[in-house]
């Protein structure tokens, strides 16, 4: 933590926050958003949560920019008001203040940063930190936590990415006969005759290829350095928006198709889940990872503990590539999945 | 030495709040695209120098990396708005400026 930076970044964050409310238009704020989780992930960064940072840059900066901006799209970039609305928008702004009132005097209860006495570095992370490289041979932390001290956690939230996207894609899917109803209705015009740019073209095509290349990286080296599932998983997901932005969803969906996203973000929540499952039959606890050497006797536990958490990770990284492949087509193309952005 | 890097880290941040500015300001939403990607441009930068600060450059480099990879997505998606919609403001602000001329 460096103090120098932590006070030029903060005023940084403080006022880009700010901005991005007072903005009325919709898209100048979504992109002074983007802005605000650069400068978050420089925060985190500065903290020392390299893995935090990591998220942040991948979902927030890359990814969620992009969900916003989809949305802005097939929705109006302005603010309307009436009359109703300015009442509720006074009673809304009363709150808020007085919530961020109590947030600021809960400060005070805080322990400083990094104190030893604090009761998050006394309990279970001094465990997870004198016996993770014994018992796992993990030297990343936060992997071994993630992945197997506290795996159900990620399982869960593996599961939020799977219902999330799910719920999206079938709220804006649009059913065959609706879809005919809607051509009948309103027959398609393009009088834009939006031209496709060569130069994005042969510039994604040469990016997709190595960005894929380093999202299998961060996926499998996530036990050595920052990163694992969910970030690759996100960066993977990531080549899939270029790609498809780039050309149109149409020509991915050829490739990766539609059938084949949906069941890998379910085979992914389901690896994830099916290990833990193994686990209990061999006679262990949910999730725990040393029971599975009676299966593969040569591994014994901590070799059986250190792979179990490999295939954990790709399992994130199918389910979490998938969803947020699926919640960009959706939005995006509003449901017809045939052009996009 | 790490007292150089802290200083680059300083500079650079200053030069941030400087393009800062323009997203705060800036009239059109072009010039708040530019803005924000020269921000992210010299994050990356600002992450590395971090790195040798903190002596584990092996780990920063990698959130560089993707940092830098994930950075033009979102400017790619805004251009790509612009060329649907050929409006730089949105409507009510165009409205008023007609107003006003």
């Amino acid at each position: 933590m460096i103090w120098q930076f932590d006070i030029l970044l903060l005023t940084l964050v403080v006022v880009c926050g700010f901005v991005s409310l007072w903005i009325k238009d919709l898209m100048g704020a979504v992109i002074v958003f983007g802005a605000y989780s650069f400068l978050m992930c420089l925060v985190w960064t500065g903290m020392g949560a390299v893995d935090v940072a990591f998220t942040e840059a991948a979902v927030g900066a890359g990814v969620s920019t992009i969900f916003f901006i989809a949305t802005v799209f097939h929705t109006s970039r302005t603010i309307r008001y009436n009359k109703w609305d300015l009442s509720t928008k006074f009673f809304s702004s009363i709150i808020c203040i007085l919530m961020g009132f109590f947030l600021m005097v809960a400060i005070g209860d805080f322990p400083a940063w990094g104190d030893a006495l604090s009761p998050v570095n006394n309990n279970v992370a001094k465990y997870y930190l004198e016996n993770s490289m014994e018992e796992t041979k993990v030297p990343n932390v936060v992997t071994s936590v993630l992945a197997d001290y506290r795996a159900f956690d990620t399982m869960f939230e593996t599961g939020v990415v799977f219902v999330a996207s799910l719920v999206i894609f079938t709220l804006l899917l649009q059913s065959d006969g609706r879809k005919k109803l809607m051509k009948s209705a309103f027959q398609k015009v393009s009088f834009l005759n939006v031209s496709e740019s060569l130069i994005i073209r042969k510039a994604c095509g040469l990016m997709v290829p190595f960005m894929q290349l380093f999202a299998l990286y961060v996926v499998v080296h996530g036990h050595y350095s920052p990163g694992g599932g969910f970030q690759g998983g996100v960066i993977l997901g990531a080549s899939l928006i270029l790609l498809s932005m780039a050309y149109d969803i149409k020509k991915v969906f050829a490739r990766f198709h539609m059938k084949f996203m949906i069941k890998s973000l379910a085979v992914g929540v389901l690896i994830f889940a099916g290990i833990g499952l193994i686990c209990l039959i061999l006679g262990g606890n949910f999730l725990d990872y040393s029971a599975l050497s009676k299966l593969f006797p040569s591994m014994g536990s901590i070799k059986s503990r250190y792979n179990a958490m490999l295939w954990v990770e790709v399992g994130v990284a199918l389910t979490v590539m998938s969803g947020m492949f699926a919640i960009y087509t959706s939005l995006s193309s509003n449901g017809k999945f045939e052009e996009g952005l | 030495m790490v007292n150089f890097f802290i200083f680059v880290g300083i500079i650079i941040l200053i030069l941030m709040m400087v393009v800062f500015y323009r997203v705060l300001k800036g009239p059109t939403v072009m010039d708040r695209l530019l803005g924000v990607n020269v921000i992210g441009t010299k994050a990356t930068v600002l992450l590395v120098v971090m790195g040798v600060i903190f002596e584990r450059v092996d780990m920063f480099v990698d959130i560089a990396i993707g940092y830098g990879l994930l950075n033009f997505i979102a400017s790619i998606g805004a251009a790509k708005y612009f060329q649907h919609h050929k409006v730089l403001q949105p409507r009510s602000q165009w409205e008023e400026d007609l107003t006003k001329s």
